[in-house]
């Protein structure tokens, strides 16, 4: 079994290149006066997120490693680092990615560790750069298990997972509208990840690929970005600080108070840290799908177009539910 | 990467797209009117129906009268921010009033407004 095999931190080393394409991108929409926005204490807090969580990393990625070192120690299995693995590996890195996001945007604990991602009102290339700094909380390093298990090394996961990061920097942007049908076919592209990004009704929860926008094809989650329902970019609620340590850990404070009210059943605390963002246990918030059938009953003619067409029997449950 | 190297890129990267944002006029706050007001609060709540909207004379603030009481709109760097006044402490301030929400996320605002306009929005601020 091979210990000593080590691959570069392509995300230190792309640093340069997100310096360099920021400014791009905002000379490109200075000089042609279109393809996004930018403000300052917007940009600065993403850029501060990003450093954040390059320190993280320093600071707690050792807890990541440990585990990925122990599973690769208690595997058999050694499938090595030519180039067809490491192929391989990309690709099946990309379907943890997709679930991890998906898990992030679906279970509060994991939406705890992503939201601020979401937190920018803004859609440019520093937005991409407003990270975490407390994925390791979310214990989603469980899910690169199996490919750890499968005989993946530790280092070519962290590779590949660094590779993907760096795919998706340049499709957070405005200056680019759709690239080629193939491509969009198949690939994440600015178009898919805006959609992502929008607190629009019929945008919430989808689109969760990190490279390959056929997981959401397969898995069902897929929602094109239409030219008739701009995308409004941001949270359902947005946050009122630009303080990067507020913006970094405040709902795991929403978790705390909201789990910790007195008179709440076991049941309910579970809740609030397990269920989907927008669960309480007296109904005063509304869930994705409540939002998505308020919607529909202020624009039925919505009914069935993109965003809309999976939730209808979901839809009538939960008002069904609130009624 | 050294880490000498990736320090001085960062803080240097921050540092000089900070610098340009601001020289280049990019710190500037949203300017609100009743009209926008009014579309940037169905934005952020899109099931109220407004009654009427009071926006600060610096255009930065508005206060919002729906059907289950009143709002606060205010401008959040090139954006708006909006909360339904529920759970929140009023706090006179020199240059108008400080509101404090207890929410983590969205700590206070401070509301530019004149002797006038400040009699004018605490009498709208209380609960009817």
């Amino acid at each position: 079994m091979t210990d000593q095999i080590t691959f570069p931190d392509a995300v230190q080393w792309a640093v340069p290149v997100f310096i360099a394409a920021i400014l791009a991108e905002f000379l490109w929409i200075a000089i042609k006066g279109r393809g996004g926005r930018y403000e300052t204490r917007d940009a600065v807090t993403s850029l501060i997120m990003g450093a954040g969580n390059i320190a993280s990393g320093f600071l707690l990625g050792f807890i990541a490693y440990a585990f990925f070192m122990w599973l690769w120690q208690i595997t058999p299995l050694d499938l090595g680092t030519s180039i067809p693995i490491i192929i391989l590996c990309f690709v099946l890195d990309d379907l943890r990615y997709y679930w991890v996001h998906r898990f992030g945007h679906r279970i509060r604990w994991v939406w705890a560790s992503h939201v601020n991602h979401h937190s920018s009102q803004h859609y440019n290339l520093t937005t991409a750069l407003r990270q975490t700094w407390t994925y390791t909380f979310t214990f989603m390093m469980v899910v690169r298990a199996p490919l750890i298990l499968l005989g993946f090394h530790p280092a070519m996961v962290l590779f590949v997972g660094g590779l993907n990061l760096i795919y998706q920097f340049w499709i957070h942007t405005e200056a680019i509208g759709k690239m080629p049908r193939w491509f969009e076919a198949v690939m994440n592209t600015p178009s898919h990840h805006r959609a992502h990004h929008g607190r629009n009704a019929r945008y919430l929860d989808c689109n969760y690929a990190g490279v390959f926008i056929i997981w959401d094809k397969i898995f069902g989650t897929f929602v094109p970005e239409q030219e008739d329902d701009k995308v409004d970019y941001g949270l359902v609620h947005n946050i009122g600080t630009f303080n990067p340590l507020r913006v970094a850990f405040h709902e795991w404070v929403g978790i705390w108070k909201d789990a910790t009210q007195p008179g709440l059943t076991t049941g309910q605390r579970l809740a609030y840290c397990f269920a989907p963002p927008g669960y309480s246990h007296d109904g005063s918030r509304d869930s994705s799908a409540q939002i998505k059938a308020k919607h529909l009953a202020r624009h039925p003619k919505d009914r069935g177009t993109p965003g809309f067409e999976q939730c209808d029997a979901e839809l009538s449950a939960s008002v069904a539910k609130q009624s | 990467m050294p880490l000498e190297i990736l320090l001085v890129l960062v803080v240097g990267g921050i540092a000089g797209v900070t610098l340009l944002l601001h020289l280049t006029g990019r710190s500037r706050l949203h300017e609100l009117t009743p009209k926008t007001a009014q579309d940037q609060w169905l934005r952020h709540f899109p099931n109220d129906s407004i009654i009427d909207v009071t926006v600060a004379t610096d255009g930065h603030a508005a206060l919002v009268r729906i059907e289950t009481g009143a709002g606060l709109l205010w401008s959040f760097g090139a954006d708006t921010v909006a909360r339904h006044l529920l759970d929140f402490d009023r706090i006179d301030h020199p240059q108008g009033f400080e509101v404090q929400f207890h929410d983590f996320s969205t700590p206070r605002v401070v509301i530019h407004l004149d002797e006038t306009e400040r009699r004018h929005w605490q009498h709208l601020m209380e609960p009817a």
